[in-house]
């Protein structure tokens, strides 16, 4: 009496490696490859870790750094963009509020350009920060958190230079 | 054919065996620091498992990668900047740190090594990863140092923590807080 159970192999065979090994194993490789390439060089996954960016980005998220988003194009105020630090393994994840040249301070949370207030629809915390106007270099931008109901000095914020923006965030 | 592959593989293997005995007797600088810095974090990190003897014995082994007369300006966060100057400063400043916290992960990560051109120091940029014992976040700090070939050893000069987001302003003339 057969006692044998097992699939078929030929049928696990196609679903595992499919019809032709070969082509299934090159396909594989091109996956590979453009995975690591598009991870690495266009879109970088990260894991927003702590609140800086409540309510606009929960702690724990996953997201993309859209590494090509400034290629022809200068970063933009409004912008949530990836600053690294020695390098990309950890980055801060901060809105850009101040562009080069500009005059940036803070009033009762409010952030003043060249002496205008910003309108900043995306906050929802009420902040009572508190900085004079001071100038921004030629390549610097002033990048902040969404969450300024923080207390200021535990807020990670200032003036970043252009080279350390590595990217817009995606979604 | 067979004994020409045969020939081909046999100098493969002994061109990579003269690559491998080559980077052992003459290690390139940048290499050797880098090798140093993760190990400078190793010692760093510490469990709360040490005892007393332990946490001496560790805090000097975390000393011994400094210079006599290093220096070191770290910006501690939530508290004003602190300096060290000298080995057993920066020693018992350790050794503290043991007593009071329970225990410390500490990663080096982007390790970027430029050598002097005389290949006797070297400034080495890189971002801290520290896990404290009770803290629900990880602390983050950009870190700045300068080393010198002493003897066979490369050894610490000068650290400094890194502003990666800058506070140091040009004040604005003529502007009034708004």
């Amino acid at each position: 009496m057969n006692t044998e159970a097992g699939p078929d192999p030929s049928w696990l065979q196609t679903i595992v490696i499919g019809r032709n090994p070969r082509r299934t194993l090159i396909r594989t490789v091109v996956l590979a490859v453009a995975c690591f390439a598009i991870a690495r060089f266009i879109l970088l996954p990260i894991r927003v870790q702590g609140g800086s960016m409540i309510p606009t980005y929960q702690d724990n998220r996953v997201n993309f750094i859209n590494r090509l988003a400034y290629l022809f194009s200068p970063p933009k105020r409004g912008d949530v963009v990836a600053i690294r630090l020695a390098g990309p393994s950890i980055m801060f994840l901060k809105r850009i509020v101040g562009l080069p040249g500009e005059s940036v301070a803070f009033h009762e949370g409010h952030v003043y350009i060249n002496g205008q207030m910003l309108d900043e629809p995306y906050l929802r915390l009420k902040s009572d920060w508190e900085d004079p106007p001071r100038e921004l270099g030629p390549d610097e931008y002033y990048c902040v958190g969404d969450n300024r109901s923080m207390p200021q000095a535990d807020h990670t914020e200032g003036k970043a230079k252009r080279e350390r923006i590595l990217g817009k965030i995606l979604l | 054919m067979k004994g020409r592959v045969s020939q081909i593989i046999l100098l493969g293997i002994l061109v990579l065996l003269g690559i491998w005995l080559w980077r052992t007797l003459f290690p390139n600088p940048a290499r050797v620091i880098r090798k140093r810095m993760l190990e400078l974090a190793q010692a760093a990190s510490f469990s709360g498992k040490e005892g007393l003897i332990a946490k001496a014995f560790n805090a000097e082994q975390f000393g011994s990668f400094f210079d006599n007369d290093v220096e070191a300006i770290v910006d501690v966060p939530g508290r004003s900047q602190q300096t060290f100057s000298g080995r057993a400063e920066l020693v018992q400043a350790a050794l503290g740190v043991r007593t009071v916290v329970g225990s410390v992960a500490i990663e080096f990560l982007d390790i970027n090594v430029t050598v002097s051109p005389d290949k006797q120091s070297a400034e080495v940029n890189l971002t801290g990863k520290a896990r404290v014992a009770g803290e629900r976040d990880f602390f983050v700090q950009e870190l700045k140092f300068t080393l010198k070939k002493i003897g066979r050893e490369w050894l610490i000069k000068k650290v400094e923590t890194v502003k990666t987001l800058s506070q140091n302003w040009r004040p604005t003339p003529g502007l009034a807080a708004a």
